[in-house]
């Protein structure tokens, strides 16, 4: 049984995250089913919610016509019907996976199949609003949070935690902050940044355990025996890309649900954008070049010819300065790969005293990967190099990838 | 035997200090000596010098520039004559084997033995050998002596790689000569970096990519576990802690040095715990009678100091405490520069970041090996750094060390040409700073002297390891100096005064009665006589002097475009401007100058001073040109002159909707009062009617913007390559206000500026800036402005136009001529090709493209 519209092909998207959003406001027409009670809203800017400076209204992206609160449960590709747990089914011409990603529950002591109470996890506008009203709580004794895992997400949910009053501790099991973007001269700063807001940074510091009371999270415990107290637990130990009705449908998954330059998964009517989609061999997690995808299989969906060749975009953070120093904003900008292989060459320009930190990555003739902290003058130059990808010029100096702007 | 004075009667009488050993601190010592007039030959005390090598003492840091071509006797750190005119007692080749502390006697290996009052050693360090298997081989050796080399030099004539044990400052030294030897050489360093104690992380990583691209292969982070050798027992490989394994026909052990104390053990002196002979602030051991020195004494900072500026600072104390004066040893900095396989390699106090909460500025860029990095301390001061690859700051950032530095620290790591220039020279540096740390002498001691020969005799500055003679050249008194050319010793300013108030009228008179004894009586030079000419033709009006730039003696004074009224082009021809006040022109002038250039086929094109200027015209054609332009009521525009160019304008109140004054006639009343007027250089002004600034008055030299109370004049502006905004001298000046500060202005910059200073590079130098002239021409602090304005009132009263002066004189038109020997013959030289409807130089016909002419400035007039 299909179900006909009139001529434009029944476009169905599951997913009213930031990539489907984007799509339902570019294709006219689309049945969005998403999960989430909420409008759909701009992720990028849940920390800004968390600590107080936007309410939860200001960040809703421009309006798109969604299905709210309903999940997808199946796709029956014979039968092109998407089976949702409200009990309906909708028929689809194309469908496209917008199911965005999970955020990983660590393997700790004391965190089965039920979250404690305090426990937080940081991903969708309800976490983030439970964690506010958490904190708020707590209010005038100062609330002890501890958040594991210090990537993106762990510094900004650091960051907007001690923003609201908490007393923040950050647990990092890797060397350094943002391994997956930054060289640890750039950790470094970005380090005394978050301290100079009030957070306690513990790097190489693992995670054993939750100790809970009455199904209450009390304490983190350390691998090294430390436990520290702690009110409210947030977890930031990265993302999974949500595979499971791809997997289930047959289509080909790897980490994510692999896609060619159509965006299109192994059944030719189903396409995957976003946190979800693997394209050659690529798994995003920003929100960048979700968009990016989200425009490019809009065009293909109106039958324009479009192909996506993968996003060289600058991952951006702002950290705004402690209330003492209003001005004491940290900038980032990081691209690529900045921790260099053997044989890279390295162009490095740091200084501590004014928390600056330029560096970039070049190997062979091409930009392989770069980050700046503190002062993004070259931030221009350094992102056109790093979209055009082409080769460097071998004999001039490759400071001015650095001090391209006019410098300082 | 001694090589020098044998003990003679007289001077075994003498109190007697034995020296055991005759290194660089040991010689060292022997100068502290002689300075203080401890010597046999001064009647004090007797010295005798126990040295273990065959050869003198000598410059073992630059060791291995004995590779590079420079014999032994190069090396040699003793002055002929040096111990025999002092009387010092040198044994070469006859170490010190015992002492006997309670007779107080040396014994040497001759068997000789000397009696003692003093005993000073100064015996030194050995290379460290790690206990290896197989480190005996043939084939191993250490770098150490001059011996040493020579060794290492014949046996590599069989050898076709080697291997150095040890990537510090002296193992890479060592690899150099072994390249340098022709072998394929590699290092082996235990520690998971080159250099390990002088740099950080990242150097290390710079100073790896430069070496091996020197061809070195390097090998960091494992250990020598084994030498392996043939059946003849000369070596043929290492194994390597890693596992791997190496084939070599040669090993240097270059793994770091230990004191030499075995004496000092030997006769129960204190030693530490890991070598070294215990000494105090005095340097004397645990016997007071003996004393102990560089890499062999262990410093009562509980230091061994493996580097020679501290020995050397260990033997001055002695010195100074045998001389029954007060002196201490209490630690020294150890900061190097050094050059290693062409790379430099600095390091200086803290250089590995340990104070606490010190942050680093870093600048790495690996393609160019370059590394540098300050460690700043909390509150800002420069603690210390490390510099590869590009160490030229070295000599002024060392001495830095302990102050808040000047400018960002940044801008002190970043390459010359990136982020602008960097302006921290020596003069920044405070007089204690220690600019030469092999001897330890201060800037201001330096400061003291005024020529480098005379710094390095008196103070031994720059004769150690040599790396900061260059600061010391920049801490010199320039040449003092300030005249204006071989011909005065007096600056144009002065000159200006002594015209002025002597009423000096010609150039003959100014150098006879004020030049250079030794220019007296000449002809000048092509730097003065330009520039007193201008300053006569400033004064011309007042001295009573004819203002005629081209008369008499005057005309021999003046460049050639003055010379010749006009302003000389590339193919040697000549353009013309007419002055055209303001910009103000009617259509009869426009059609004059359309006509005069049809009619002698010139080329014609607005300037951008609101003027027409026509090229092409050949020397013999200008008084036919001007006689046209004058007697349509032309006068000379003098694009040719140091002198005031235009007055521009912008259409004013007149026309424009906007206009609050009337700019066209300000500019016009200005152009034609300061017409003629010679300055130093030339002057360019302009008049806006409003504050959009049509005008463009505030990029000219004096520049005046109206406003609805009157109007604003800007001064010291300036276009061109260094465009500079001009500053507000003064505000809503009523039209007479106005006119009287540019006669002020004009006249004090006409006295105070140097030769060819424009009013924007005049108002930056001169003391006191803007703030200065304004005093000055305001508020009249020096009691000058009546007399600027009455030098303004002659000159207007003066002035008489050029060109009219010219073609109605014979006389004076006699000098425009191409030929002076074929008055009617044109330049054959110069001709012209069509090129849009109008002509253009004919270069080919020229000998070269570029006529060898020298002007002072772009020859157009803008």
């Amino acid at each position: 049984m299909r179900t006909q519209t009139e001529n434009a092909a029944r476009v169905v998207v599951i997913g009213a995250g930031m990539a489907g959003a984007r799509l339902a406001a570019r294709v006219p027409g689309v049945t969005v089913i998403g999960e989430e009670t909420h409008a759909p809203y701009n992720r990028v800017l849940l920390a800004e919610v968390l600590a107080g400076r936007y309410a939860a209204e200001v960040i809703t992206l421009p309006p798109a016509e969604v299905r709210r609160g309903v999940r997808a449960v199946r796709i029956d590709r014979a039968d092109r019907l998407v089976h949702c747990d409200d009990g309906s089914a909708v028929g689809y011409e194309r469908l496209v996976l917008a199911t965005g990603s999970n955020p990983v529950l660590p393997p700790l002591r004391g965190l089965g199949t039920t979250m404690p109470d305090g426990v937080h996890a940081f991903r969708t506008l309800d976490d983030c609003l439970a964690l506010r009203e958490a904190v708020r709580q707590h209010t005038g004794t100062g609330v002890r949070a501890v958040v594991i895992g210090g990537g993106l997400l762990g510094v900004s949910a650091a960051r907007a935690l001690a923003e609201c009053g908490a007393q923040v501790v950050l647990a990092q099991q890797g060397e350094h902050l943002m391994e997956r973007q930054l060289d640890a001269g750039a950790a470094g700063l970005l380090r005394r940044h978050l301290e100079s807001l009030g957070v306690e940074v513990h790097t190489e510091c693992r995670v054993r355990g939750l100790r809970c009371a009455d199904g209450t999270v009390r304490a983190v415990e350390l691998a090294d025996g430390y436990e520290l107290a702690a009110e409210i637990t947030v977890l930031a130990c990265g993302v999974r890309p949500r595979t499971g009705l791809a997997r289930a449908a047959g289509l080909d998954v790897r980490t994510g649900v692999v896609v060619d330059d159509e965006l299109r998964t192994s059944d030719p009517y189903i396409h995957a954008v976003g946190d979800c989609a693997e394209h050659r061999g690529t798994l995003y997690g920003l929100a960048g070049p979700a968009l990016e995808q989200a425009d490019v299989l809009a065009e293909v969906l109106a039958g324009r010819l479009a192909r996506y060749d993968g996003t060289r975009a600058l991952t951006r953070l702002t950290l705004r300065g402690p209330p003492a120093d209003p001005a004491g904003v940290l900038d980032l900008a990081a691209f690529g790969d900045s921790r260099p292989l053997p044989g890279d060459d390295v162009v490095r320009l740091a200084d501590a005293t004014r928390g600056a930190y330029r560096a970039v990555v070049v190997r062979g003739d091409r930009l392989a990967g770069g980050v700046l902290l503190g002062d993004l003058a070259a931030v221009g130059t350094l992102a056109r190099t790093w979209e055009d990808d082409e080769p460097l010029p071998a004999e001039t100096s490759l400071l001015h990838l650095l001090t391209n702007d006019g410098g300082f | 035997m001694p090589v020098s004075t044998s003990p003679t009667d007289r001077t075994s009488d003498l109190p007697t200090i034995v020296v055991v050993g005759h290194g660089m601190v040991g010689q060292r010592f022997l100068e502290a000596l002689a300075e203080r007039g401890l010597t046999a030959a001064a009647g004090t005390t007797r010295v005798v010098v126990l040295c273990e090598e065959p050869r003198a003492a000598y410059d073992r840091v630059q060791l291995t520039s004995y590779f590079a071509g420079r014999n032994p006797d190069d090396l040699s750190l003793v002055e002929p004559g040096f111990m025999e005119r002092h009387g010092f007692e040198l044994y070469l080749g006859n170490p010190a084997e015992s002492l006997d502390r309670e007779a107080r006697t040396v014994t040497a290996r001759s068997g000789e033995t000397f009696a003692y009052d003093t005993l000073v050693l100064a015996t030194g360090s050995y290379p460290f050998v790690p206990p290896v298997p197989g480190k005996d081989a043939e084939g191993c050796f250490v770098y150490r002596t001059v011996e040493d080399l020579l060794a290492i030099e014949e046996y590599a004539k069989t050898a076709t790689s080697g291997a150095v044990v040890g990537g510090g400052l002296l193992g890479l030294e060592a690899a150099g000569a072994l390249k340098g030897l022709g072998l394929d050489t590699h290092v082996v360093e235990f520690a998971p970096r080159l250099m390990p104690v002088q740099v950080d992380e990242g150097g290390g990583a710079a100073l790896l990519r430069t070496i091996e691209s020197l061809g070195l292969t390097v090998h960091t982070g494992v250990g020598t576990q084994e030498v392996t050798a043939g059946e003849d027992g000369s070596v043929n490989g290492m194994s390597l802690s890693d596992g791997s394994s190496l084939a070599t026909d040669l090993v240097v052990f270059s793994a770091g040095v230990r004191p030499r104390d075995q004496l000092a053990r030997d006769c129960g002196l204190t030693v530490g715990q890991r070598g070294g002979i215990v000494v105090d602030e005095e340097c004397r051991t645990s016997d007071p009678a003996v004393f102990a020195i560089g890499e062999c004494a262990l410093a009562s900072d509980g230091r061994v100091y493996g580097l020679v500026a501290p020995g050397y600072e260990m033997a001055q104390t002695v010195a100074e405490v045998i001389a029954g004066k007060q002196a201490a040893f209490t630690g020294a900095d150890l900061s190097t520069k050094l050059k290693l396989l062409g790379v430099d390699v600095a390091s200086f106090g803290d250089a590995h970041g340990t104070a606490e909460g010190c942050l680093d500025v870093v600048y790495a860029d690996s393609r160019s090996g370059v590394y540098k990095k300050l460690v700043i301390g909390r509150d800002g001061t420069l603690l210390g750094g490390v510099l590869v690859g590009d160490a030229d700051q070295y000599g002024t950032l060392r001495p830095m060390t302990g102050t808040v530095l000047p400018v960002a620290p940044e801008r002190l790591v970043l390459p010359a040409g990136a982020g602008g220039p960097v302006t921290l020279g020596p003069s920044a540096l405070p007089d204690e700073a220690v600019i030469c740390s092999c001897h330890n002498v201060t800037k201001g001691a330096i400061c003291e002297h005024t020529t480098l020969p005379e710094v390095k005799t008196c103070t031994k500055a720059g004769t150690g390891c040599g790396s900061c003679v260059k600061v010391i050249g920049q801490l010199l008194p320039q040449s003092q100096d300030r005249g204006l050319c071989g011909c005065f010793s007096y600056t144009r300013s002065e000159l200006y005064e002594i015209v002025r108030t002597l009423h000096i009228t010609s150039y003959a008179e100014l150098l006879d009665s004020h030049g250079r004894e030794a220019a007296r009586g000449g002809d000048g030079c092509e730097i003065c006589k330009p520039t007193v000419g201008s300053v006569i033709a400033s004064l011309a009006p007042t001295l009573g002097a004819s203002g005629y730039v081209l008369d008499g003696e005057q005309a021999a004074l003046q460049d050639t475009n003055d010379h010749f009224l006009a302003n000389l082009q590339r193919n040697g021809s000549y353009s013309i401007v007419p002055r055209i006040p303001g910009g103000e022109i009617t259509p009869e002038k426009l059609i004059v100058i359309g006509e005069v250039a049809r009619d002698f086929g010139l080329y014609t094109k607005i300037t951008g001073g609101q003027r027409i200027d026509m090229f092409g015209a050949r020397v013999d054609q200008l008084p036919l040109i001007w006689t046209r332009l004058v007697d349509a009521g032309f006068e000379s525009g003098h694009a040719y002159g140091k002198s005031l160019r235009t007055v521009k304008s912008c259409v004013g109140q007149t026309w424009c909707r906007y206009g609050v004054q009337d700019s066209v006639k300000m500019a016009i009343d200005l152009e034609l009062r300061y017409r003629g007027l010679r300055s130093p250089h030339k002057l360019k002004s302009a008049v806006s009617g409003c504050a959009r600034e049509c005008a463009e008055a505030r990029g000219k030299d004096f520049g005046i913007i109206a406003t609805a109370g009157g109007w604003n004049l800007y001064v010291g502006g300036n276009g061109g390559a260094e465009p500079r905004h001009a500053d507000l001298l003064a505000q809503d000046l009523s039209d007479a206000e106005l006119v009287c500060l540019i006669d002020r202005f004009l006249m004090f910059y006409i006295r105070t500026a140097d030769r060819l200073e424009r009013t924007s590079t005049w108002l930056d130098r001169i003391e006191g800036g803007l703030g200065h002239v304004r005093d000055v021409l305001v508020h009249d602090s020096l009691g000058l402005c009546e007399e600027l304005e009455r030098l303004m009132a002659d000159h207007v009263a003066g002035y008489r136009d050029e060109w009219a002066e010219t073609i109605n004189d014979p006389e004076r038109l006699r000098r425009f001529v191409t030929f002076v020997n074929a008055p009617d013959a044109p330049d054959p030289s110069v001709r012209f090709t069509p090129e849009r409807g109008q002509v253009k130089p004919d270069l080919d016909i020229l000998a070269g493209p570029v006529l060898a002419v020298r002007t002072l400035e772009g020859t157009s007039s803008r």
